[in-house]
């Protein structure tokens, strides 16, 4: 059997119910707030409330004599602990590692400055307001292009200015494209910094065995293996003594994926306390201090012929890093992943961006579901929008005339990707007549007339996937890969799959065992997938950037079709026929047209561990295979069509219905993958209209509680409809591509885009995100004043 | 600050208890009562996750004080069901209504309070008795076409 | 995100409650359903030494009807009055007010004097209780005195309650038949706080024109607000589109200083006080019997 293509039979591609649930719907899950260990002790941490400020003195005296108070942790008690810095070398990136608690500065409100140990949280947050911290306010800066201007407030003075990063690159021959231009267009788009808000904050529990030196570090995170890594390394402990669990995690979305500041203090805390310590991160705290996301100022410039075709396209992308670059070279990771997809579906071969990343007083940029890419697409898709508003043709002929034709893949990009298959037109075509656009166009001609306001937005995308090492070069990421999954079947026959990805929501649970259950020929009850645990998982990178299924499905395939293939071989011992005359169904190995002639999976497998006479000479009779993956890239698409009504003197937007088409090639479970594009187009939608972390111009962060940060809810998220294409990768086991990011890349520019489509008649301009009602409200009445 | 005796009902079972007035009902389910199906997602009142039913009403229990609980009659998600599921938690299940499953018990009690209330809920109506509690993953639509199948369950076996 | 230390007190009795809150003083809160005061205690903005749990004691949460007025005790929660079919029969607008405040699970537990009390210019009870020119019954170990609404609201969550003093009901005159009303608001989400609201009670004469209009705005200044100089614009006039609108510009441009905040700027908020009290004139007119 090759992989190229997987067996889909009871299992695989099926609309399996997630075995995890039960579990989660009676409430017995775990997650880390509720693990409790006898003696546990609980940190609040001191936090900035100036976004630039110079600490002059720190006098914790009065709150180590609080009741209930083991300790109060400063910089000068964490000096053994490096600061935490990007560990991804690229060229031409200013390094500003973040202390991991703040000692001589602070740079964003939110920053961790001491770290209170005592018998309950309650205790530790009386004792936090009895630490007095003498600042010296400083001036701050909160925008990126402010932070560029010579004398702005620096806020690493070593580097001399807050520029971390500024390079042009130039793909093609840029210059003649603009000369061949009938027109040029331009536009500016700022997009807005929000956040991944899992309903889950991060937290931490470190357990430290003094007599054995070993640590037990629990952790909500998407990354345990990385961490245990880094914790050793950080602390000291050899990582053979480090096990971190990473329990039931809320969600991630990616902010979960870096290693923090509060993460190694708190393993510290538990290493010098000798009790066990816990910290739960409150909203507040997430809101503030966990990674942001999503904020670049792009400039657009493009050169354009009279019948839409996009001849070049210029780029500038400035990311507002905030104030460090302490993960994955994070100050860095918003506008040049931007700049790498800014061409997205369309067939755009000359192409300049210049890239820059800006430090600002704000809290650090990190991961958040299509990082970069959903600014790049939101700025280019309204840009299109924009041209072809100025040139009298219809926004979805403009992306006709230009989306690259399916005769043309593979396909590589001027930035150099190579897009492996897909159904780029198909998507766009399939979603208009889906959404019914030809009648909407018509409605909304009739409703203006009546003074309502209806507008449709496209946005037609393509989402890197199968984050392995492949794709992050092509995306212009240096970063590694390396995953593998253990498939054991144990002597009853029962299965174990352990996988180096990480759910967090996801449902691997299912996915991988419909995966493992369809190859080895057994029910997916009868397997079981280990995930989390460093002491039951093997080595490898976690969950992030739409991986798992490519890598997790493929290779708990390869895994499992090397087991299956060891229990042919000792069935075929048993039943003194060929392997290949052996076929597995429902658990039980038969001989191919005499099924009379079988035995079951637990009669194999027993017989497999404890007979002698199914081991040949010189074969492992192990019933087990470890099996390593790191994809080629691959690619999916997709289009998001949103209608909307907008209230023109309120500037209230209401939805009336998003009309998805992806194509995320072969489906482990077409459930799932739905239930990935929905909750993305739902946060697409927080990002388009609601949320917006917003800092006034001392460096003040004025939406840190879900009062003033804005989630949508049930009835903010309209109808969706989602509906599959499927064109299998040509280059990934079983022609599976990633769907985690799609819905949260394309649906701002969609949402937008429907927004402003409903703006047109009024030439309304707006250059920020999110379209709030004031923002549309002041774009209608700049239109009317000009 | 002096401790006061509460006595109420949580799951069926009488609880008497000394707590500390600032102590919060959700801490007081989840650290005095090991109950910690009920979890806390913003502690200021949003976000829902934290939904037990107090006397049959739907209630944040991050906005309620132990101490206010006395004599009250509380529901949790370890007391919807016996062994098994409620019809409710069936149809979550059945139609991927939850993802990572942190908003899952508020939104199940949450769900079931409408259902008691008005057996044959509107698609509105159920959006409208949910948007106080805030989901991050599924984009809410699963959650809605399993409140309409647990409508359907409910009324089906009545 | 924790509450800092108080004590607490469980009275029985309101004569209990209101010897409690006297021998305390302004360090003492009452706690009504605690929907606005709890979030606040957890987010460390109060600091009260003690708080005077009201929900047991007997008596505030009835709803009465007078000959022509319905009295609310204090401790009626919002879900009760949202239910309550003498309100949805006598008090229209309130009952649909309700339906605007947060969602549900606040209403549970929420209570009608609390809001009051608590005083949110966002809120949409203190705006009704000026529309509607209700009564406050207030209450101390020294007495009892009635404040009206138009005296009550005193600034941003300041009232004219003295420390010591409970609010234990409110005495609201029932509109006469025929009587139009509105409550119209503009909120980012359902169930958020109103960026800006209006209230309206309205009245025709057999002829049509305006006989009493009342007009109250809120979510727009730093409390409720009347807009008396767009009510006596409309008074004796017909209720023309025409008159409408100059009575909304007038009422917006009654407004002080208003609020600004990360949601909307004083500009917006006094625009939007000018469409939403236009629209609630609109409807209330429609719904008012000639």
């Amino acid at each position: 059997m090759t992989l190229q293509v997987l067996p889909r039979g009871k299992w695989l591609g099926a609309r399996v119910k997630r075995v995890e649930d039960p579990r989660f719907l009676t409430g017995e899950a775990k997650y880390l707030a509720d693990i409790v260990l006898p003696g546990t002790v609980h940190v609040a941490f001191v936090r900035s409330p100036y976004g630039h400020a110079r600490i002059k003195s720190i006098d914790t005296s009065a709150a180590k004599t609080m009741p209930g108070v083991l300790a109060v942790f400063t910089a000068d008690d964490v000096t053994a602990l490096p600061p935490l810095a990007s560990g991804l070398p690229v060229e031409g990136l200013q390094p500003t590692p973040q202390p991991v608690l703040a000692k001589d500065k602070v740079r964003f409100v939110g920053e961790a400055i001491a770290a209170v140990v005592a018998e309950s949280r309650y205790l530790a947050e009386d004792a936090a307001e009895q630490v007095v911290v003498d600042y010296e306010p400083l001036p701050a800066v909160v925008d990126a292009e402010r932070a560029m201007h010579p004398d702005a407030p620096i806020l690493h003075e070593e580097l001399g200015t807050n520029i971390v990063y500024q390079k042009t690159t130039t793909l093609g021959d840029i210059e003649g494209a603009f000369a061949q231009a009938d027109r040029v267009f331009r536009r500016r788009l700022h997009t807005n910094r929000f956040v991944a808000a899992p309903m889950e904050t991060r937290g931490c529990l470190s357990v430290y065995e003094r007599a054995s030196g070993h640590l037990t570090f629990y952790s909500s995170t998407q990354m345990p293996h990385m961490l245990r890594l880094f914790l050793a390394l950080f602390l000291g402990i050899p990582e053979h003594k480090v096990r971190v669990i990473s329990p039931e995690v809320g969600g991630g979305f990616g902010q979960k994926m870096t290693i923090y500041p509060e993460e190694v203090v708190v393993a510290y805390l538990g290493k010098v306390l000798g009790r066990p310590v816990k910290w739960v991160e409150d909203r507040r705290e997430n809101l503030a201090a966990a990674t942001h996301a999503k904020e670049q100022i792009i400039e657009l410039e493009a050169a354009v012929r009279n019948d839409g075709t996009i001849l070049g396209l210029k780029a500038r992308l400035i990311g507002d890093a905030g104030a460090y670059s302490f993960n994955t070279a994070s100050a860095l990771i918003e506008p040049l992943a931007g700049a790498g997809l800014m061409p997205g579906v369309y067939d755009i071969q000359h192409y300049q961006h210049e890239v820059i990343a800006v430090c600002t007083n704000k809290a650090p940029v990190g991961a958040f579901r299509a990082v970069g890419w959903t600014a790049a697409q939101t700025a280019r898709e309204l840009f299109f929008d924009e041209i072809a508003r100025e040139l009298g043709l219809d926004p979805a002929e403009l992306r006709r005339r230009n989306v690259i034709p399916p005769e043309r893949f593979p396909y590589t990009t001027c930035t150099g990707m190579v897009y492996d298959s897909g159904t780029y037109r198909e998507s766009l075509e399939r979603a208009l007549e889906l959404v019914g656009y030809e009648e909407l166009r018509r409605r909304q001609a009739e409703l203006r007339q009546q003074g309502r306001y209806l507008g449709v937005g496209i946005s037609l995308y393509v989402e890197p996937t199968a984050w392995g090492s492949e794709i992050a070069l092509q995306a212009g990421f240096p970063f590694p890969s390396h995953d593998n999954a253990t498939v054991t079947i144990d002597p009853s026959g029962k299965v174990r799959v352990a996988v180096s990805v990480h759910s967090h929501g996801q449902g691997h649970e299912t996915t991988l065992a419909q995966v493992a259950a369809e190859i080895l020929g057994v029910s997916i009850e009868d397997v079981v997938v280990e995930h989390g645990d460093t002491d039951r998982a093997p080595w490898g990178m976690g969950t992030y950037a739409s991986r798992s299924a490519v890598i997790g499905g493929g290779m708990v395939a390869l895994a499992a079709q090397e087991v299956r293939e060891k229990v042919l071989r000792a069935a075929s011992r048993l039943l003194e026929v060929a392997p290949e005359d052996l076929d597995i169904q429902d658990g039980t190995v038969f001989v191919k047209g005499a099924p009379d002639r079988s035995l079951s999976m637990f009669q194999v497998a027993f017989a497999a561990y404890l007979d002698n006479r199914t081991r040949a000479e010189g074969e492992e009779p192990l019933l087990s295979a470890t099996k390593f993956y790191d994809p080629r890239a691959t690619y999916s698409n997709g289009c998001i069509v949103t209608v909307c009504e907008v209230d023109i003197e309120t500037g209230l937007v209401q939805l009336d219905k998003v009309v998805a088409v992806e194509d995320c090639g072969t489906m482990l479970n077409p459930m799932i993958v739905e239930g990935q594009v929905m909750g993305a187009i739902a946060q697409g939608i927080g990002g388009a209209l609601y949320e917006e972390m917003a800092y006034d111009e001392s460096g003040q962060l004025m939406t840190d509680t879900f009062v003033n940060y804005l989630l949508p809810s049930a009835t903010e998220v309209p109808p969706l409809t989602i509906e599959h294409l499927e064109s299998p990768s040509p280059v990934t086991i079983g022609g599976i591509k990633g769907i985690g990011e799609g819905g949260l890349l394309a649906t701002p520019a969609s949402v937008a885009g429907a927004v402003l489509d409903a703006l047109a008649p009024f030439d309304a301009r707006i250059e920020r995100l999110p379209l709030t009602p004031e923002r549309i409200v002041e774009a209608l009445r700049s239109s009317e004043s000009r | 600050m002096a401790t006061v005796p509460i006595t109420l009902t949580v799951n069926g079972q009488a609880v008497r208890a000394e707590v500390e007035p600032r102590v919060t009902l959700a801490d007081f389910l989840r650290d005095e009562l090991g109950l910690t199906g009920t979890k806390l997602g913003c502690e200021h009142g949003v976000c829902g996750a934290c939904t037990v039913l107090v006397d049959g009403a739907a209630v944040r229990s991050c906005l309620i004080l132990a101490v206010q609980a006395e004599g009250a009659d509380v529901l949790t998600i370890e007391g919807l069901a016996g062994d098994g599921l409620h019809p409710v938690q069936e149809a979550f299940w059945e139609h991927h209504g939850l993802q990572c499953g942190f908003c899952t018990p508020g939104m199940v009690l949450t769900a079931y309070a409408l259902l008691q209330e008005r057996p044959s809920p509107s698609e509105e109506e159920i959006r409208e008795a949910l948007a106080g509690n805030l989901c991050r993953c599924t984009g809410y639509q699963n959650i809605v076409v399993a409140v309409r199948a647990a409508a359907e369950k409910l009324a089906g076996a009545r | 995100m924790k509450p800092p230390p108080f004590d607490y007190a469980r009275p029985r009795s309101l004569d209990e409650a209101l010897a409690t809150l006297a021998a305390h003083g302004a360090d003492a809160r009452p706690l009504a359903g605690g929907q606005s005061l709890i979030p606040l205690l957890s987010l460390r903005l109060a600091r009260p030494s003690l708080l005077v749990d009201l929900s047991f004691i007997p008596g505030l949460a009835s709803v009465q009807a007078e000959n022509g007025t319905t009295v609310l005790g204090a401790m009626v929660r919002q879900r009760a009055l949202e239910r309550d079919a003498q309100v949805a029969q006598r008090l229209p607008v309130l009952a649909e007010a309700t339906r605007l405040v947060g969602h549900p699970p606040i209403r549970n537990r929420g209570t009608v004097g609390g809001s009051l009390a608590h005083a949110d210019p966002s809120a949409e009870y203190p705006a009704l209780a000026l529309a509607l020119d209700a009564e406050l019954v207030v209450r101390s170990a020294s007495g009892e005195r009635v404040i009206p609404a138009r005296d009550f609201f005193v600034d941003l969550f300041t009232t004219a309650l003295a420390p010591g003093e409970l609010l234990t009901a409110v005495r609201i005159p029932v509109p006469p038949p025929g009587t139009g009303w509105s409550i119209q608001e503009i909120a980012r989400r359902h169930g958020d706080f109103a960026l800006a609201g209006a209230t309206v009670l309205l009245r025709k004469a057999s002829d049509g024109t305006c006989q009493h209009a009342a007009i109250a705005l809120f979510g727009v200044a730093t409390r409720p607000l009347r807009a008396s100089a767009a009510e006596q614009a409309l008074a004796g006039r017909p209720l023309t589109s025409e008159a409408i609108r100059e009575a909304a510009s007038l009422a917006a441009g009654w407004i002080d200083e208003p609020l600004s905040d990360v949601h909307g700027s004083a500009a917006y908020r006094r625009r939007m006080a000018e469409v939403v009290a236009r629209r609630a004139l609109e409807e209330a007119s429609r719904r008012a019997g000639a």
